[in-house]
């Protein structure tokens, strides 16, 4: 179970442990049942199984804890970021008891008995409401609305090493090296970021949160750091895909499955192909052993996805798989257009729903 | 085995009492109101635990 040790150490903090001390100057509570949490107002990405909210009676924010890379649910936790994290709350709170920190403006709620697929499919049925159904029917319903993007509410959560940003995780946002595209922009290991976008961060939660709100259409992000106590902006070029997470931990109903895996051709391999140069052409690399159970397919490892329904290229994608990820509704199918040993032939893909206990 | 040590975490107050720890509340609007009163700010934590 994702988080069960870091839950079970902030839960059982000794008071006169380090962050137990922290702790003592807060309301502690803790939240299992999701059933009458405001949604709107507690919005985050529903893939993760514990998240964390320092805020105040009057229901401001002050920051957020917790998030997840794809690999793994554990990376940002840490008993000593949540320290420091704590404590840079109660400097915000002595600030909004002086009337210095500007108040938000309160989200409009959302409560999960006011989501219909919830009611019919968990409160009817008796079941718990868990975090990711949430998040889950959330994009069903947007799904059958005509509201899904798929760009920012399948993909959620963009990955701060994508943009070469790796943090001293014990230190909270204390960068412990930069490469890639926010080494080009200037940062440098032992800064702290302090804002994203303009907008104050303390903790990776904060800014895995505020990341997922640029758009994905954006070309750049403004970040600012803290360096040795002066603020520096930074304005990083946002490379291809940078919102690109691996899904596969995801539990999600609008995520079509589709049991193989691919990996983009080179420009030269285009050519000997007589393919576009900008075409999502891809290689097939992995075929799962479902594909045959489920009927998905018949591709196999090495063949040549040169097109996907007469298209052959996309906006964002840069695969074949991607493609049918961001067009194809789960439980679709799509003609692939194939080159197998020098040859062109066309195949149906039969993409499935994940189904679990709905 | 990660099973085992979050049960056994579990049982410690139940064995040394719990008066070291933390306390922590399982109501929000109790929550609110206590944090009201005492001019304390809140930590919530979210757990999914199913």
């Amino acid at each position: 179970m994702e988080g069960r040790v870091f839950d079970a150490q902030v839960v059982l903090s000794p008071k006169d442990s380090p962050l137990g001390k922290v702790l003592s100057e807060y309301v502690c509570v803790r939240i299992v049942r999701m059933d009458d949490v405001d949604v709107g107002l507690f919005d985050r990405d529903w893939n993760n199984a514990i998240y964390f909210f320092v805020l105040n009676s009057d229901e401001q924010i002050y920051m957020r804890y917790g998030g997840r890379e794809s690999q793994s649910p554990d990376t940002y936790n840490s008993l000593d970021s949540l320290r420091v994290a704590l404590e840079q709350g109660l400097t915000l709170h002595q600030k909004y008891l002086q009337g210095s920190l500007a108040k938000q403006e309160r989200p409009k709620p959302l409560s999960p008995r006011d989501m219909p697929l919830l009611v019919e499919r968990t409160f009817a049925q008796r079941q718990c409401v868990e975090c990711h159904l949430i998040g889950d029917f959330q994009n069903i319903q947007r799904e059958r609305d005509g509201k899904l993007d798929k760009l920012s509410q399948l993909y959620r959560s963009p990955d701060i090493k994508t943009i070469g940003i790796s943090l001293d995780v014990p230190k909270g946002l204390v960068v412990k090296e930069a490469t890639g595209a926010v080494a080009a922009a200037g940062m440098k290991p032992g800064d702290r970021i302090a804002a994203w976008n303009g907008v104050p961060v303390y903790t990776f939660g904060d800014v895995q949160y505020r990341y997922d709100k640029v758009d994905r259409r954006a070309k750049d992000v403004n970040i600012t750091v803290d360096r040795g106590g002066q603020a520096v902006e930074l304005k990083v070029d946002l490379p291809a895909r940078w919102w690109w997470t691996d899904l596969r931990f995801r539990q999600s109903s609008v995520d079509p499955r589709l049991d193989f895996e691919d990996r983009p051709l080179t420009s030269e391999q285009k050519q000997k192909l007589g393919l576009k140069p900008d075409s999502f052409a891809s290689q097939v690399k992995y075929v799962s052993e479902m594909a045959k159970v489920r009927n998905t397919h018949d591709l196999q490892v090495g063949d040549v996805i040169a097109a996907v329904d007469g298209v052959d290229h996309d906006e964002f994608a840069h695969t074949a798989e991607l493609y049918l990820k961001l067009h194809t509704k789960a439980g679709e199918t799509a003609k692939l257009e194939v080159i197998r040993d020098g040859k062109r032939i066309t195949m149906p893909i039969q993409t499935y729903v994940l189904s679990f206990r709905k | 085995m990660m099973r085992l040590i979050a049960l056994a975490a579990l049982f410690v107050p139940a064995l040394f009492g719990q008066e070291q720890f933390i306390d922590w509340l399982t109501n929000y609007r109790q929550a609110l109101t206590v944090a009201k009163a005492a001019k304390k700010p809140i930590f919530l934590e979210f757990r999914c635990e199913a």
